[in-house]
């Protein structure tokens, strides 16, 4: 006769069954909630991919905007940049190369992608140079990507110097005091603030009170103060990391609390604080609500590739937005699709960029 | 080895003494950099509460926040259809995006392979960095004809486009998922092992340890992500703005175009001319939004230091 199992052996528990049910209800939830962000996200790059990426064999005409072509040299370092580091990193035979023969292979893949982007930025992929178009089919975002770079860079230089000034503060300077409670409360505030209200406070101050009208200047200051809390944040984890022992030993060398911040800590945390920069970057790409109330939604076609941050002007989620709930161009959902991938596809870089830059 | 002994003269000053003029600059620049976070809030702050309340005090309280009529044209100021399409919305987004998140990071913390979630964080803080406008533009796609339909099918012709509360919840869900569960994630993580063990040592199986045993130890941090979200939800402007319909007033039902705080502050903003009793009304509303999210995140603060105390 065979004896019976013991009731708690394998397999044989009470209320297995129950738990078996809640195990493939979390798996069919989880799997199903990551499922849907990759079809979404790949379906993006699928259907919007093709357009922004294709490259023409017959040169892209110049609109006569000034400027255009020192934004073609550039978008072509970019663009055959990243396409000879992709070839560079994913090219099997690299990791037979000694270090030196690698190096040279670095500096003539460089003096290529700058050849490549002197010769051929007029093969561009046409989606990324061409004039965005109002009622016709047809248009790019040549300049909402120069107004994005353009409003990023301008943050950045805001941001930087004031988030890493106030880190440095708060962990090397602060004493207990109610100035530094409130600038924690101001950063919690801050940090909890939706984008709109932002959004809100830089169309009361340039548009309204200055009259300056809508200009790339002032979205950017907006996106700046937005960003603010997170560099801090970011710039004061980093630098907490800071080995203890180093700060200590060049103190006990005799140097100021400044020389070993400048020596020492910031050298030590940079990594972390660019990537905090490179963070705050995404985010001004991907922010609509306060460029809107602040950059405006229109490009205008004299100024489209100026250097000058006074100009009005949308950035590519900005007009991912226009195009959809304003403009009146036929291909919309080609356009939108096209401007969509760039966007995911630059958010994705600056995300590895940063991961990187953090784990380093 | 005395004989090492460096016998250059010595300055009777140490060097940093002879430096010293770069000691206070330091400190003062660090400081104002400091001092400048603390102005430019107060600055956010005061000019909206400034122009905020003048539109409060004229309208009153009672108004601004029950009137359910919300025509700045003709001098009607009702918010409650403002109120109650962000509450709604933001709450479906809640049930609909934060609680999934929350039990897939339960599972993917405490009962999947180490690659499994690595790849979920991945993915996920992927997702919580792609632009609000490229989820409003697919909802817009993809989620309004689908829901033009099921508003078909449930409500016939009271349900014409399919822009409402319920693509609006099921985006703003979308949204705010990948935050939830990065938040939750770093929540369940942060949990000590000896509960873990503990659990298993007395004979519990993982996933009776994971909902009995983690998830107890760890929800002060599950109910902050899940605040956090409502914010973020509450906050979300224009890809709600693409989707919802902009109609002033309140939903029949989940179908019905209708609007928020949010895409109404962006859409009329422009049109009103400063100064006037319409723009002093929208600073109002953006004051009820920002006093909203401010008691929330402060709320989570204190919910999240209680538990580290």
């Amino acid at each position: 006769m065979k004896a019976a199992a013991h009731p708690l052996a394998r397999g044989q528990r009470p209320g297995l069954g129950q738990e078996r049910a809640w195990h493939i209800f979390l798996w069919a939830n989880t799997f199903g909630l990551g499922a849907l962000f990759v079809v979404a996200i790949a379906s993006l790059l699928w259907k919007g991919g093709a357009k922004a990426t294709f490259l023409t064999w017959y040169p892209t005409p110049l609109s006569g905007a000034p400027g255009e072509q020192g934004m073609r040299v550039l978008l072509g370092l970019c663009f055959y940049g990243v396409l000879g580091w992709g070839v560079f990193r994913l090219w099997p035979g690299r990791a037979r190369l000694s270090a030196g023969r690698q190096r040279h292979l670095q500096l003539a893949l460089i003096a290529l992608v700058v050849m490549a982007a002197l010769a051929f930025n007029d093969h561009l992929p046409r989606f990324l140079l061409l004039m965005p178009k109002e009622g016709s089919a047809g248009g790019g975002v040549g300049p909402m990507l120069w107004n994005t770079v353009t409003a990023a860079v301008v943050s950045g230089l805001v941001t930087l110097p004031i988030g890493v000034g106030a880190a440095l503060y708060l962990r090397y300077y602060a004493r207990p005091s109610p100035i530094l409670s409130a600038l924690r409360v101001a950063l919690d505030t801050l940090a909890s603030l939706p984008s709109i209200v932002y959004g809100l406070f830089g169309f009361l101050i340039f548009v309204v009170q200055l009259r300056a009208g809508y200009s790339i200047l002032a979205g950017a200051l907006v996106l700046g103060l937005l960003n603010l809390p997170l560099v801090v944040s970011v710039s004061e984890e980093s630098l907490a990391s800071v080995p203890r022992a180093l700060e200590e030993a060049s103190l006990a060398l005799g140097a100021t609390t400044a020389q070993t911040i400048f020596r020492v800590s910031l050298p030590v945390a940079w990594n972390g604080i660019l990537s905090a920069l490179v963070l705050s970057t995404g985010r001004v790409f991907a922010e609509s609500a306060p460029l809107i109330m602040t950059a405006g939604t229109t490009v205008s076609r004299v100024q489209a590739y100026a250097w000058d941050p006074s100009r009005g002007g949308a950035t590519l989620a900005v007009h991912l937005w226009y195009v959809n709930n304003v403009g009146l161009s036929p291909d919309r959902a080609e356009v939108s699709a096209a401007t969509a991938a760039v966007l995911v596809m630059l958010i994705a870089l600056t995300n590895t960029l940063a991961e990187r830059l953090r784990r380093r | 080895m005395s004989a090492e002994v460096s016998l250059l003269p010595v300055s009777s000053d140490p060097p940093h003494r002879r430096r010293s003029f770069g000691e206070p600059l330091a400190r003062l620049v660090f400081t104002f950099a400091a001092l400048l976070v603390l102005l430019s809030t107060l600055m956010v702050l005061g000019f909206l509460a400034q122009r905020g309340l003048i539109g409060l005090w004229a309208i009153g309280p009672a108004e601004l926040l029950l009137g359910a009529d919300w025509r700045p044209e003709l001098g009607r100021f009702g918010g409650r259809p403002l109120l109650f399409g962000t509450a709604v919305s933001a709450a479906l987004a809640l049930l609909l995006g934060g609680a999934p998140a929350v039990l897939a990071a339960i599972y993917s913390v405490e009962l999947a392979p180490a690659p499994a979630r690595r790849a979920m964080e991945r993915l996920m803080a992927l997702a919580a960095a792609v632009p609000s406008v490229v989820y409003g533009w697919l909802a817009l796609v993809h989620l309004v004809p689908a829901a033009a339909q099921v508003g078909g099918v449930l409500y016939g012709d009271g349900a014409p486009g399919g822009e409402g509360l319920a693509v609006s919840g099921v985006l703003l869900g979308l949204m705010i998922g990948p935050t939830v569960f990065l938040l939750s994630a770093s929540a369940f993580a942060k949990v000590p092992k000896d509960l873990r063990e503990a659990s298993l040592a007395l004979g519990a199986s993982p996933l009776h340890g994971a909902l009995y045993v983690v998830f107890p130890a760890a929800w002060r941090g599950v109910v902050g992500a899940l605040l956090l979200g409502f914010a973020r939800a509450a906050g979300e402007t224009m890809a709600v703005q693409m989707v919802i319909g902009g109609a002033r007033q309140l939903p029949l039902h989940l179908f019905t175009p209708t609007t928020t705080i949010a895409t109404q502050l962006v859409a009329d903003m422009q049109n009103a001319r400063p100064g006037t009793l319409a723009s002093d009304a929208l600073y109002a509303m953006a004051l009820v939004l920002l006093v909203f999210s401010a008691l929330l995140v402060v709320f989570t603060r204190r919910l999240l230091l209680g538990g580290q105390k």
